[in-house]
């Protein structure tokens, strides 16, 4: 065989979704990215803890103590400034000011004020940094996730976890660089799509391989009944020996890559249910996720496959949690919502740090958008509703490159507008990047003449976050 | 993208040349230069503009940017080689730097003159001759200009492909299937020298070719089955998909084939098909939650037809210029405004609606419902005729009766005083139903109360009803009070105490357009006060638990105080005539149908009266089967459109009407400056883009990659051409043709280009990794639909049938409950619909068919025209291990047992030759052989394994045959549908 194919061959038998495994296209489009990491990195990975529909920052996190004596009285003309309202809320005939009904009280060492319903992340709350002061400029679903996850309300750009995958690549050959996990809600569940972590106009293969719960954690990872292992083995023996034929007698690139391709899908086929087998996890684990840990599919037992991928060097790790748009009800279901992922995400960053991988793994907690101060519905003292609030919302950040235990960013009396330190959607990521040792401005890759970019013409590091 | 291999492979060829501006400096500046000294530059107050030509070499007090002839002396040279950080161009900032062969470039180009040129594709294609040649390889005009460029390059073509090679790259080009063992033995024994073309003509003329001409075309057009965003319910869009591939089929000339896409509704007595085929530009996603601005929305639908438009037709990054002038191209962000204006008036609400098809719309009968109609309106047309020849023995027998009428078709209850107030036995209407209500009454005073409901018993309740509101006839359908309903008021007030025949009928629009009011059976004139209706009420239709009421709903306090003396509930629309004969209307017409359905008319002429009712009401009811479409439509009042400030819907500009970009060449005298006029103009000759970018696109479904390869944008960061000569002759040769399509794909793969070998030998491979210089034919895997097409029609499970609904084939279960809203689960179909051809595959935008996915289909959200191709180890896993490749592996491994032949050789083969086209080789057969043998091993050792893994997808294994040997050749089967060969284009 000629050197060349074998090199590749090689090449592409030991690496298969990062950077290096390539057929011919992959190779032309990786020799348009520029090098990354642009300067050394405090993170090596990220897990993404997306809470979806919107969590309420009055409920959680955002502590405004004066409101309770403004219970029922209409938000202020100057607080809302005519700011534009969803169609659900925009032809109320009264906006009544809805203080939370939960406690606030300060946690750790920090102080970081914290809602009664996150009891586990106050553990934690010395080593998350928490913003309040992030807004977006979409006010729905869909366009407020696609913007959190693309950069642009519209579909068709690349997801973060997509440019992070195409940027960086993998720390681990026999593992996607971009996993994706969904668990459900309590809640009011919106629709994701697909696209939220797709790869936009970047090769398919940066975009997220979802792992679900159940006998077939990837799509079509499992043989068919009656095949085992020892048949597929012989299986890839024959196939290998036929392609390796045609590639003799063709001497084309791809062929190889194909032939190699299917080596990497036979490994999978063994990492990936060692991967989310957690049958060898101690009790240990469990106790520290929480009742959920050993439902497949929670949110629990996603937190703690996270940290498994984490540990097998998976560059980026997001979660989708369904369920939290509390147009109506909050205070019952905001309750559920927090019970079912609270201690998880405590727990993760609290096994990540036992673990020596916190200081290497940045993890984000985000929704895509917050809530009204103002009653979706009727207000009572003990119920409440909050519509959908791009202007402000609430998110924290830990681990690699971030410095735990503060706060930043300020809103007003209401959580309405903010008034001081504003973050934006493409702050968060360029953020993230930064953590990663990545130049927002720098990772671009070009589609229709244009040098597209996470962060488009936006993005400011966020520095009083960082380490 | 341009790649750097791209580059070098440009270059190599430039360097034996005189640079050109074009190919060879152009690329440089637009990329390096033009963001900031470009179109824009004026908004960000920039003097110096490097995308024209005066600007770029005025003496700018004795300094130049450019001064041809004197690099040295050129601005441009010495600010790209700066060592001073702040003189340095491009600014670090910027990220771009100009590398040395590119600063070389720049100097050769000054020295040689510094010969500016227009933007290639914006000037028309000049007529080229091809290239002349003692060679005997070229067939045709192609072949000369890919000789010529080989030549200049030190290469020469390879030797042409194996017959069954070739049969099986045509037979996939140009059907997306593969040829069968008939077909392929027939091509080998024909040894005639046409013997070639005939296939092609064979193939040109299957309606395969249609469907595989739709497939990249529904890519293009973002066609889809869902709306899209966050509800994604379904639509209705397949009468257009239809529309497409027989539009292929019967050779629709390309012209009109975009033309009647783009403007058909403006075209003088369109035809249903010419309205069809609008549906192109509706195709775009539609956003349809909640608390959406619809303004927000519509403007989006507008940008994306523009988006669409451009990239499809013109290869045009027009929407670059939505938020600011362009980067590149000469074109500003008014032009882009301009350009908007001629799709924005669309009578359309940027909310849409969550099921079905969004306003404007229209039923589209298939063929087969045009001729069933046809057949129901002779049947009635005898009917009438019998009545006709009757005529005379039914007047004698009426003898002048004036006895009142009152319509029976669809009535679903006649209530009388003394009957019950309530009944779940009629009117269970829902948002999408046709109905009548109808009461006499005699009003209260005020005049005031409901007349007739179906709702939730509340004063904002969900549902519909009738009522009286202070003397005003007031319908609503609601399914919420506050955006999701249809209000409207009469304008006349009712007086108190006098009686009123009250009518109202409702035509399932989901639109007040649909409601009509009458009073004493005269349409009244309505004021509409919501006209907003999404959602059906669901639990307020027929399974509802409350009952349909009359004088009563909406609370209490809205029952009505006056009397109620008859009424009727319909599940038609009566005409207005009809109406007016419940108001009592008398006319001998009423008389007539009297007197016909009474007991007193002759017995036949009773029965055939009967008939002909009970026929007009099927026929109604049959239309109303009919799919429906959604296509453009022009407002009478056109919507003012305006630039929008950094593109936001809220923010409008100065205001503007529709024009095109003023580095087109205009509009051709005598057409209207309206949507059709500016079809007319990109379809015409005359545009310097449309026949381009076509031919590209054509192109590139046969070589991989366009002779452009970007064959999305045609602007200055386009792509300079392989074959510039080359893409402006077959531009002009699809115009001489008369836009004929199929003589554009027989022109390609009858090309001695085309009908190489795709062998590759390492060298080459290093010189031309993507194959731009054609000294081989094109090998690369296939779409991915082909795929799975390829492999149904191998094992002959696929079901081949045109058009019709989109279905549901396997899928993992839970993908779409796990994500969507909760109520919408994925219903696999059943039956032959299990293996219809991919493009039939039902398309949901937010949960795409994952295995489409996977092999890097478009996404459908938004237009896609670039084809790309991964090779991923999803890949394997997919076609390892999805039950469809396990279930076709099985059926293949049948037909191998059943139809294979005597040996297990012969069996082997006839399956290789089923994926592949070929016989095997002798060291293929042998693995083949070998495979087979550890498989009857492997099952037979243990006969309990081979049940399961013959129990795939719900065709049944045959029973005839022993369960191990099937399950043996079932996994050949699969290992046959694995193999590089059987999903590559060779």
């Amino acid at each position: 065989m000629h050197p060349i194919l074998e090199g590749q061959q090689l090449a592409t038998r030991r690496s298969f979704f990062g950077k290096a495994g390539m057929g011919a296209m992959a190779l032309q489009s990786l020799l348009g990215a520029n090098n990354f990491p642009n300067f050394a990195p405090k993170a090596k990975r990220v897990i993404y803890l997306f809470q979806h529909g919107g969590p309420s920052q009055l409920d959680l996190f955002d502590y405004k103590p004066n409101l309770a004596k403004l219970s029922g009285t209409e938000l202020p003309d100057s607080v809302r400034q005519g700011q534009r309202l969803t169609g659900m809320t925009a032809f109320q005939t009264g906006f009544p000011v809805a203080p939370t009904v939960f406690k606030f009280s300060p946690q750790g060492k920090s102080g970081t004020y914290l809602s009664e319903l996150l009891p586990h992340t106050g553990k934690i709350a010395d080593d998350i940094a928490v913003i309040r002061s992030v807004h977006t400029e979409a006010i729905n679903h869909d366009p407020a996730v696609t913007f959190c996850q693309t950069g642009f309300q519209l579909a068709g750009r690349p997801s973060i976890g997509a440019w992070i995958s195409y940027g960086l690549g993998s720390e681990n050959q026999d593992l996607p660089a971009f996993v994706v996990m969904v668990s459900q809600g309590k809640g009011g569940s919106q629709a994701l799509a697909d696209r939220s972590w797709g790869s936009g106009f970047l090769l398919t293969k940066y975009a997220g391989v979802k792992f679900r719960s159940g006998t077939d954690p990837v799509l079509y990872l499992s043989n068919p009944a009656g095949y085992e292992p020892a048949a597929r083995r012989r299986f890839l023996d024959d196939l290998a020996a036929l392609n390796e034929h045609k590639l003799r007698e063709y001497q084309d690139p791809e062929i190889a890559t194909r032939i190699a391709q299917y080596e990497m899908a036979f490994k999978m086929q063994t990492s990936v249910p060692e991967l989310t087998d957690f049958s060898k996890e101690p009790d240990s684990t469990f106790d520290l996720y929480g009742p959920d840990a050993r439902t497949p599919g929670s949110y629990a037992a996603n937190c703690i496959l996270a940290r498994r991928l984490a540990e097998r060097g998976v560059r980026f790790i997001q979660l989708f949690h369904r369920g939290w748009d509390q147009h109506g009800t909050l205070p019952r279901d905001l309750r559920l919502q927090c019970q079912q992922t609270d201690q998880a995400s405590a727990a993760l960053i609290q096994d990540l740090k036992n673990r020596g991988l916190l200081d290497e793994t940045l993890v984000v907690w985000s929704g895509e958008f917050g809530r009204t101060v103002y009653s979706q519905g009727t207000l009572t003292p003990t119920n409440y509703g909050r519509d959908h609030h791009p202007r402000c919302f609430s998110l924290w950040m830990a681990g690699g490159g971030i410095r735990g235990g503060i706060t930043h960013g300020e809103t007003d009396d209401f959580s309405y507008n903010i008034a001081s330190d504003p973050v934006e959607v493409h702050d968060i990521h360029a953020t993230m990047l930064h953590c990663l040792g990545v130049d927002h401005t720098k990772l671009t890759y070009r589609f229709q003449g244009r040098h597209y970019r996470l962060t488009d013409v936006h993005g400011r590091v966020i520095r009083p976050i960082l380490s | 993208m341009r790649t750097i291999l791209t580059s070098i492979l440009l270059a190599s060829s430039a360097w034996a040349q005189r640079l050109e501006f074009n190919r060879d400096v152009r690329p440089i500046l637009s990329d390096k230069c033009f963001a900031c000294h470009g179109p824009d530059a004026k908004t960000k107050g920039i003097p110096l503009r490097l995308d024209i030509e005066a600007d770029a070499k005025a003496d700018r007090r004795g300094r130049f940017a450019i001064r041809p002839g004197q690099p040295d002396d050129s601005e441009i040279i010495r600010r790209v080689r700066a060592s001073q950080p702040a003189r340095r161009m491009p600014p670090a900032a910027t990220g771009h730097t100009v590398t040395d062969a590119e600063v070389a470039t720049l100097r050769r180009w000054i020295a040689e003159g510094a010969e500016w040129q227009a933007h290639w594709a914006y000037i028309a294609p000049k007529v080229q001759t091809p290239p002349a040649t003692s060679s005997r390889w070229p067939r045709n005009g192609i072949d000369h200009f890919v000789l010529a460029r080989l030549a200049r390059e030190r290469l020469t073509p390879s030797v042409e492909a194996s017959p069954e090679t070739l049969l099986r790259r045509v037979t996939f080009d140009l059907t997306g299937l593969p040829p069968t063992p008939p077909e392929i033995d027939t091509f080998l024994r024909d040894k005639s020298p046409q013997a070639y073309e005939h296939a092609v003509d064979r193939l040109l003329a299957s309606p395969r070719y249609g469907e595989r001409m739709a497939a990249r075309w529904l890519e293009a057009a973002r066609y889809a089955d869902t709306n899209g965003y966050q509800f994604d319910g379904e639509r209705q869009m397949w009468r257009w998909r239809d529309w497409v591939i027989e539009a292929f089929n019967r050779n629709q000339r390309y012209n009109d084939f975009a033309l009647e896409q783009l403007a058909g509704d403006l075209l003088p007595k369109p035809s249903l098909n010419q309205l069809i085929a609008t549906g192109f530009n509706r195709n775009h996603r539609g956003n349809t939650e909640d608390g959406i601005v619809p303004e927000e929305y519509a403007v989006e639908y507008v940008v994306d037809r523009v988006e669409t438009t451009s990239t499809v037709f013109l290869g045009m990054t027009l929407g670059c210029a939505r938020c600011h002038n362009h980067k590149y191209d000469p074109l500003t962000q008014k032009e882009f405004y301009q350009f908007f204006a001629y799709f924005n008036n669309v009578p359309e609400n940027g909310r849409a609606m969550k099921y079905g098809n969004s306003p404007p719309y229209i039923p589209a009968p298939t063929a087969a419902q045009q001729a069933e109609l046809a057949q129901r309106e002779k049947a009635i047309a005898a009917e009438r005729d019998f009545l006709r020849r009757h005529e005379s023995a039914i007047s004698a027998a009426q003898r002048g009766a004036e006895a009142r009428w009152f319509p029976s078709t669809g009535l679903e209850y006649h209530w009388k005083p003394g009957q019950p107030a309530e009944t779940k036995e009629a009117g269970g209407f829902d948002i999408g139903g046709h109905f009548t209500l109808a009461a006499h009454i005699k009003t209260p005073n005020p005049p005031t109360g409901a007349l007739i409901s179906r709702m939730v018993n509340t004063p904002q309740g969900k549902g519909y009803g009738l009522y009286l509101k202070d003397g005003r006839v007031h319908v609503h359908l609601t399914s919420n009070y506050v955006n999701d309903a249809i209000r409207v008021d009469t304008e006349r007030k009712l007086e108190p105490g006098r009686e009123y025949e009250i009518a109202v009928t409702y035509d399932g629009r989901v639109a007040a357009a649909g409601v009509q009011v009458y009073v004493d059976g005269q349409l009244e004139p309505v004021k509409v006060s919501q006209d907003t209706l999404y959602r059906p009420f669901v639990n307020a239709g027929a399974q509802f638990k409350e009952p349909l009421r009359i004088g009563a709903g909406g609370g209490p306090a809205n029952k009505f105080g006056g009397e109620i003396l008859t009424a009727r509930i319909y599940n038609r629309v009566l005409p207005p005539e009809q109406v007016a004969a419940l108001a009592g209307v008398k006319r001998p017409e009423f008389a007539r149908a009297a007197f016909l359905e009474s007991a007193a008319a002759p017995e036949n002429v009773r029965q055939s009266w009967l008939k002909l009712q009970r026929l007009i009401d099927e026929k109604e009811r049959f239309e109303r089967t009919f799919p429906t479409v959604m296509i453009m439509a022009e407002s009478p009042q056109p919507r003012p459109a305006h630039v929008l400030l950094r593109g936001a819907y809220d923010k409008p500009g100065e205001p503007v009407s529709p024009r095109l970009p003023a580095v087109l060449p205009p509009m051709p005298a005598g057409v209207p400056n309206n949507r059709l006029g500016l079809a007319r103009w990109i379809t015409s000759p005359e545009n310097p883009l449309f026949a381009r970018v076509t031919m590209n696109r054509f192109w590139q479904m046969y070589f991989g990659t366009g002779l452009v390869k970007t064959v999305e944008d045609f602007g200055t960061q386009g792509e300079w051409p392989s074959h510039p000569e080359l893409l402006d002759w077959l531009a002009l040769e699809f115009v001489r043709s008369g836009w004929d399509v199929k003589a554009m794909q027989k022109l390609i793969v009858t090309s001695a280009a085309y009908r190489q070998s795709s062998k590759v030998t390492p060298e080459l491979q290093e010189r031309d990794p993507d194959n731009r210089l054609l000294a081989r034919g094109p090998r690369f895997r296939l779409a991915s639909e082909m795929i799975r097409d390829a492999a149904l029609h191998a094992s002959g499970l696929l079901h081949e049938s045109l058009g019709g609904p989109s279905v549901k084939p396997y899928q993992p279960a839970g993908l779409w409950k796990e994500i969507s809203m909760q109520d919408m689960d994925y219903v696999e179909s059943s039956g032959r619909d299990l293996y219809r051809r991919g493009l039939y595959t039902f398309w949901k935008r937010t949960i795409a068919p994952p295995m489409m996915v996977n092999f890097d289909a478009a996404n459908h959200e938004s237009c896609t025209v670039r084809e790309s191709r991964t090779n991923t180890p999803l890949q394997a896993l997919n076609l390892m291990n999805d039950v469809t490749f396990l279930e076709a592996g099985r059926v293949l491994g049948q037909r191998m047992l059943k139809e294979g032949g005597q040996t297990t050789g012969q069996r082997l083969s006839y399956g290789f030759r089923l994926a592949t086209g070929r016989q095997p080789s002798p060291v293929e057969a042998r693995v083949l052989a070998g495979s087979l043998a550890y498989h009857l091993d492997y099952f037979s050792s243990d006969p309990a394994k081979a049940k399961p893994y013959l129990h795939q997808g719900l065709s049944k294994p045959d029973p005839a045959l022993p369960a191990t040997d099937l399950a043996a050749y079932a996994a050949v089967g699969n290992l046959l549908l694995n193999l590089d060969e059987t999903v590559t284009k060779e």
